[in-house]
């Protein structure tokens, strides 16, 4: 009876045992089931000089409004990058492969400032002048996990040939199910695109530690840095640092350091590259600041492993067909897209400094020297002086009939001065407009007694001096929106070297999606995708390939 | 890191004390907790505001500097503040198309297709001589001198006085009979701004239509 009793106390042990590992199982699963971005190119293989269009799928819980894609070597070497905004958790962009690229296996990378989990995408870059390495063998990624996706069965692609000719004409309709179009979420990806068979690259992904206390970038780029005492290397509190964009309508921004002397600057509804100007002071004229800018790029050590893999046979015959296609597109001056115009900077219509209460053209006067001669000749209620080769400058305060005490805030091109010998020699022809506040001026916590703003002719801000608490950027802001161009070649004697003949990273998701396309000279696979997101944050493609001969 | 760094801010210039004189320019007497609201559609709240009813302009407090300011009228869409007796006044900023035609901030007495709005000027004009505190003799103070609009985007604004008489004469004869009837069922007997208000509500929840 004891014996029995045993028996049954280990097998009960026994099966709660099994059950508790079910469990772990089931939960450590689901665990590691994390949802991360999903990235898709054109195409795998590409050649130095051509551009690659990308789209991607943000996961559902993403809280960063931005996201940043890099290509970076296998060195984990940043070779170029863009940053797109999120909107309905999709973004699409193009980067522009430079034609200096090394032939090599290179890594694009999505990944925004807070992100645990990159996601990168293998491609391989073929230099349009050297091709393939002799040694027909290359770097590739290894022992990573490729992110799988099974094709959608519901999806019906109808229309689409097997064969077409070069420059034939082709239609194509894609039927979605109405329960997969219940379900999806944003815009879908469709593309029409060359395949090499031969050879094809994964996405996987890789987990990063983001620095803690990392700030999201919620609507735009965040530049963060920090203020030191240039005497004694310790965070410095209470220095105002200034964030300059020159403009017609210039941007400006500031920030008071705190105990740790850091600041931060959010740089939003900006397109391409601008200038940044970015300056800190102290209240006390003889302290001596120093000013760094802190790079958040922390993914630069997450990189997978390498391996040298031969080329699969017939690659080398493919790439050299391929260098031959952009180089004729580059002597025929064929551009694989067009940039769309980017949304105009809303400033509220006047500058951050107020309404001018004068605005002056000095060229519309007689030619005057310096700036002292200005002052005097066209710019009633403006006072600059050079005494013993001092600089002073003072507004007339309107309201009040009297001049301020203090200096006015001084700007050439947005950007604040506070060295008045830089504007001393400046005569009408440097000057193209001036504007003048007579009153005293508040911006945030931010007091202006009187402004005097000069526009110069050049706008190189070249006059500004190189120090310690001045950094001078060229920042690459949001990427504009781009569109493929679609060719009109067939009519021309120029020959069609499109290796993309669709693709539309913004295609509305409707029961019925109507495509017309044309293939180029180019000979070889094609294949025609579609891709999308659905609510429960999976994606879905459906593909078919054909062949133009 | 300080709070609401990046939020957009405030731009104005400092407000110099306005001239002696009886009578009061502004709407409220101390700073109201109060909201502002940018064209860009962002909102800062939790400021001292006071609407100076002389000049036609929202001043608020900045704490940081001790400066009262007058934030630039351009820059905003609105404002709201809570006044002493605990009643929140929501203030629009409007082009005014009439006589004297300028961006001014109405207050939002009723909103909808067709909104009541006040616009609560006060001006400096001349009066009976008096002498002030400091034994001055003066001939100037402020006056009330609100105006009363019913606005609809497509058709602007008509003028209306707090009385029954201004506005039932903005209804045809057989629907200021209705209105008559709807107000003394009611009980509402149009004698100040909050009466007008009841009786307007009224009109509107009963489905009658203002046609100007």
């Amino acid at each position: 009876m004891k014996k029995l009793t045993q028996k049954r106390y280990f097998k009960v042990k026994r099966k709660t045992i099994l059950l508790l590992l079910i469990l772990f199982v089931a939960y450590a699963g689901k665990a590691q089931v994390k949802e991360s971005f999903r990235l898709y190119t054109d195409r795998d293989l590409y050649v130095s000089g051509e551009t690659l269009l990308l789209k991607l799928f943000a996961p559902s819980t993403e809280k960063s409004g931005i996201v940043n894609v890099d290509l970076i070597n296998h060195d984990g070497k940043l070779i170029t990058g863009i940053t797109k905004q999120i909107v309905d958790l999709q973004a699409d962009g193009f980067i522009y492969l430079p034609d200096s690229l090394g032939s090599g296996c290179y890594l694009l990378r999505v990944a925004t400032r807070t992100s645990t989990i990159l996601t990168i995408k293998e491609l391989y870059i073929s230099n349009r002048f050297n091709g393939l390495p002799e040694s027909n063998s290359d770097l590739r990624p290894s022992g990573i996990l490729p992110l799988n996706e099974a094709a959608d069965q519901t999806l019906q692609i109808e229309g689409i040939a097997s064969r077409y000719k070069a420059r034939e004409k082709g239609k194509a309709a894609v039927h979605l199910p109405n329960e997969l179009l219940n379900q999806i979420e944003g815009n879908l990806l469709v593309s029409v695109a060359e395949v090499t068979p031969e050879y094809s690259t994964s996405e996987f992904t890789l987990n990063a530690a983001p620095k803690t206390g990392q700030i999201i970038e919620a609507e735009g780029i965040i530049l963060e840095g920090i203020v030191s005492d240039k005497r004694t290397s310790l965070p410095f509190k209470g220095a105002i640092v200034n964030l300059s964009i020159p403009d017609s309508i210039p941007g400006f921004q500031y920030f008071i350091t705190g105990d740790d002397g850091r600041f931060y600057f959010q740089i939003k509804n900006y397109y391409g590259k601008i200038p940044v100007v970015i300056q800190c002071y102290s209240n006390d004229k003889t302290q001596l600041l120093k000013m760094v800018l802190i790079d958040p790029e922390n993914l630069k050590k997450v990189m997978p492993n390498f391996e040298t893999k031969a080329f699969p046979s017939g690659l080398r015959k493919n790439i050299e067909r391929s260098t031959d296609a952009v180089t004729f597109r580059k002597i025929f001056n064929q551009q694989d897209i067009t940039t769309v115009p980017s949304p105009l900077t809303k400033n509220n219509g006047y500058p951050f400094y107020g309404v001018p209460s004068k605005t002056v053209d000095p060229k519309l006067f007689f030619d005057l020297p310096d700036f002292t001669e200005i002052s005097r000749e066209l710019l009633p209620g403006v006072k600059f002086r050079a005494y013993n080769r001092i600089p002073t400058l003072q507004v007339f305060n309107l309201p009040q009939q009297n001049y301020f005490n203090d200096t006015p805030l001084l700007l050439i091109d947005g950007i604040p001065i506070r060295d008045l010998n830089l504007i001393r020699d400046m005569g009408s022809k440097d000057i193209d407009k001036i504007e003048v506040c007579q009153t005293e001026r508040f911006y945030g916590d931010l007091r202006f007694p009187g402004v005097v703003a000069l526009y110069t002719s050049k706008a190189d801000y070249t006059r500004l001096p190189e120090s310690d608490n001045l950094i001078k950027l060229n920042l690459d802001v949001f990427q504009p929106q781009a569109i493929l161009n679609s060719t009109s070649a067939s009519q021309s004697s120029d020959p069609d070297l499109r290796p993309v003949l669709i693709w539309n990273p913004a295609t509305k998701p409707q029961q019925t999606i109507a495509l017309d396309f044309q293939t180029s000279d180019i000979k070889g696979n094609f294949k025609l995708m579609i891709r999308g997101k659905t609510k429960d944050g999976s994606t879905f493609y459906k593909e078919q390939k054909f062949e133009v001969q | 890191m300080p709070k609401n760094w990046d939020t957009e801010k405030i731009r104005g210039t400092r407000h110099l004390p306005y001239p002696s004189a009886t009578g009061f320019p502004y709407l409220n007497d101390r700073f109201s907790p109060g909201e502002i609201e940018f064209l860009s559609g962002i909102k800062v709240g939790n400021i001292g505001l006071r609407y100076s009813s002389y000049r036609d302009e929202i001043i608020y407090y900045n704490t940081a500097i001790g400066t009262q300011i007058e934030i630039d009228k351009m820059s905003l869409k609105g404002f709201d503040f809570t006044d002493a007796d605990g009643n929140k006044r929501i203030f629009r900023r409007q082009h005014y198309d009439g006589y004297f035609s300028n961006e001014r901030y109405f207050e939002v007495l009723g909103d909808g297709e067709i909104s009541l709005l006040a616009y609560r000027k006060v001006a400096l004009q001349i009066c009976p001589t008096y002498t002030d505190d400091s034994g001055k003799l003066k001939n100037m103070s402020y006056q009330n001198d609100y105006s009363f609009y019913f606005y609809a985007k497509d058709k602007g604004y008509s003028q209306v006085k707090i009385t029954k008489s201004s506005l039932l004469s903005k209804f045809d004869k057989l629907t200021q009979k209705t209105i008559k009837k709807l107000l003394r069922r009611n009980g509402v007997q149009i004698s100040d701004e909050t009466s007008f208000i009841h009786a307007w509500n009224l009109i509107k929840e009963n489905g009658i239509k203002l046609i100007f």
